[in-house]
């Protein structure tokens, strides 16, 4: 062989280090994205494993009282959050299952990796837009405030002293400080009405979670992103269809609008501009919501909405179950356990509430597998 | 460069490499069992099997060392390559590159790891996938074990006992 022994060592050395390199940075980088989602995410699955299934609705169901249905629950999660309540009510029950729900919160965000823990303190906050948004409408409208607040959030000690004052104006001494000062002091003022204080709240918050989102890379920002534009998309298309059973103009719709969905401009445009429902219907015929509005086709035309919510919220649960298929060690899996826990308790809370009602086990079963 | 550098490089990398991945390995499927096994203590056994799987690529590395350093004669006798002729460079290079070979097919326990952490993850949540996580993950191991029988071969061919 003619080569130099010099040129020998100069070809295995330089590829030495090329092959050194790539690995390397090939070898940390699969590191950094999948290590930090090992331990939670095993968790989450096996959590998951506990959820209930339609069997145990069903039993649930046929518990006749509150007494029983709490005893159906004692071998759950949930055990000892109801084990402290004295004389069973709905509210009682619908409290501590809230208490169930921010629990589950606090664990996500303690046990998922720092990179993404920031948007689920974020999830959180969207209570605090419900409970405002409720709490403040129950009050210019004379209602007791109090019925309309879920325990959970970042501060619900604000919310249920809102829910206490005597007048509108304690309310912004209360909301000092924070970003929904300036949009309260709006509403006081009459510059905005009460459905767009409540779009307000939620554009502040959706700001906050897509520019959360914007921030993160890779699959992260992905999951996020297509997550936040469902649930966007979903308000967008309540309110527009909501508008349009009630005839309003498109001038009077567009300030209700929030921007980020995944539907364009142009279709955003189209549906504010069609004069009755049935033209927004077909021109959201057109969209990836085609499947929701089909399911719901027959409630929308009568002027139910309550089927198109939940159309949409299988539809978002469908989407991002997908996406823990495809990335199953992402941030992905606590979002889909966090809409199947929600999901979850919500149900539950209807249950108790029925039983309360004395409404037949029968019946029940029909609505909780129909209405939610 | 000697080829005792080489050689030993080789041997060290075999070893090394595949060492540190199943380390990792382990450690992302171990995270995955603790947190299964946090939520149910039913999910030990299956996490167990799944975790050790990475395990492996650690033993193939293992193996070539023992081959290197026996054929080189490093092990059970004086060096056979001390000269630095060409003959033994290409040697001592052929001995540097069944090493990395498994080193390197050794890094499959990394993504080995990661799918066991996903599998583990899936058995927590139903137990009947637990033959399919363990087919899945074993799936990596396919590239640790073409590395080892190529490592093989370069030794025997291409230096001998």
């Amino acid at each position: 062989m003619g080569v130099e022994v010099g040129t020998i060592t100069a070809i295995l050395d330089t590829t030495l280090a090329i092959v050194f390199t790539w690995v390397g940075y090939k070898t940390a980088d699969i590191l950094w994205k999948y290590t930090p989602y090992s331990y939670p995410n095993a968790r989450i699955k096996a959590m998951e494993a506990r959820l209930f299934s339609d069997q145990k609705f069903s039993e649930l169901a046929e518990s006749k009282t509150l007494n029983n249905f709490v005893m159906n629950l004692e071998d759950t999660d949930y055990k000892p959050y109801l084990s402290n309540i004295e004389g069973y009510s709905a509210e009682k029950i619908d409290r501590a299952l809230d208490n169930a729900l921010a629990d589950m919160y606090t664990l996500m965000i303690k046990i998922l990796p720092k990179r993404s823990n920031g948007f689920f303190k974020l999830l959180l906050q969207e209570w605090d837009v419900r409970n405002l948004a409720a709490a403040v409408k129950a009050k210019i409208m004379g209602d007791v405030a109090r019925d309309y607040i879920v325990e959970l959030g970042t501060m619900v000690d604000k919310i249920k002293a809102i829910a206490e004052t005597k007048t509108l104006e304690e309310i912004l001494v209360i909301l000092e400080g924070t970003e929904y000062e300036d949009v309260y002091q709006k509403l006081l003022l009459n510059e905005i009405n009460l459905e767009e204080f409540e779009t307000e709240l939620y554009r502040i918050h959706y700001k906050k979670l897509m520019s959360y989102a914007q921030s993160r890379k890779g699959e992260e920002k992905k999951i996020i992103e297509e997550f936040l534009k469902l649930k966007i998309d979903k308000i967008n298309v309540m309110t527009i269809l909501r508008a349009k059973l009630h005839r309003m103009s498109a001038e009077k719709i567009r300030p209700m609008i929030i921007e980020g969905g995944s539907l364009n401009q142009r279709i955003i445009d189209t549906l504010l501009n069609v004069e009755d429902l049935s033209m927004a219907l077909a021109e959201l015929d057109s969209t990836r919501y085609s499947q929701v509005l089909r399911e719901s086709r027959e409630a929308l035309e009568s002027g139910d909405l309550s089927a198109l919510d939940k159309s949409f919220e299988k539809f978002i649960q469908e989407k991002i179950g997908e996406m823990t298929r495809f990335y199953p060690l992402s941030v992905a899996v606590p979002i889909n356990y966090i809409l199947l826990k929600e999901h979850e308790v919500k149900k539950l809370k209807a249950i108790a509430k029925l039983i309360e009602d004395k409404i037949k086990p029968e019946s029940i079963k029909a609505l909780i597998g129909e209405a939610l | 460069m000697d080829p005792i550098v080489y050689v030993s490089l080789g041997a060290a990398l075999a070893a090394g490499i595949a060492g540190a991945a199943s380390s990792f390995g382990v450690g992302v499927a171990g995270a995955a069992a603790a947190g299964a096994v946090a939520e149910d203590e039913k999910n030990f056994r299956n996490a167990l099997i799944l975790e050790g799987l990475p395990m492996t690529q650690s033993i193939y590395g293992l193996i070539t060392l023992f081959l290197i350093l026996l054929v080189s004669g490093i092990l059970g006798g004086g060096f056979k390559f001390a000269e630095a002729t060409q003959e033994n460079i290409i040697k001592g290079a052929i001995l540097l590159g069944a090493g990395l070979t498994v080193g390197l097919t050794g890094l499959s326990a990394i993504p080995q790891g990661i799918i066991s952490s996903a599998g583990i993850g899936a058995v927590s949540k139903n137990p009947k996938t637990f033959t399919q996580g363990i087919i899945f993950a074993a799936m990596a191991e396919t590239m640790a074990i073409f590395g080892l029988v190529g490592a093989l071969i370069m030794i025997v061919t291409g230096v001998g006992f």
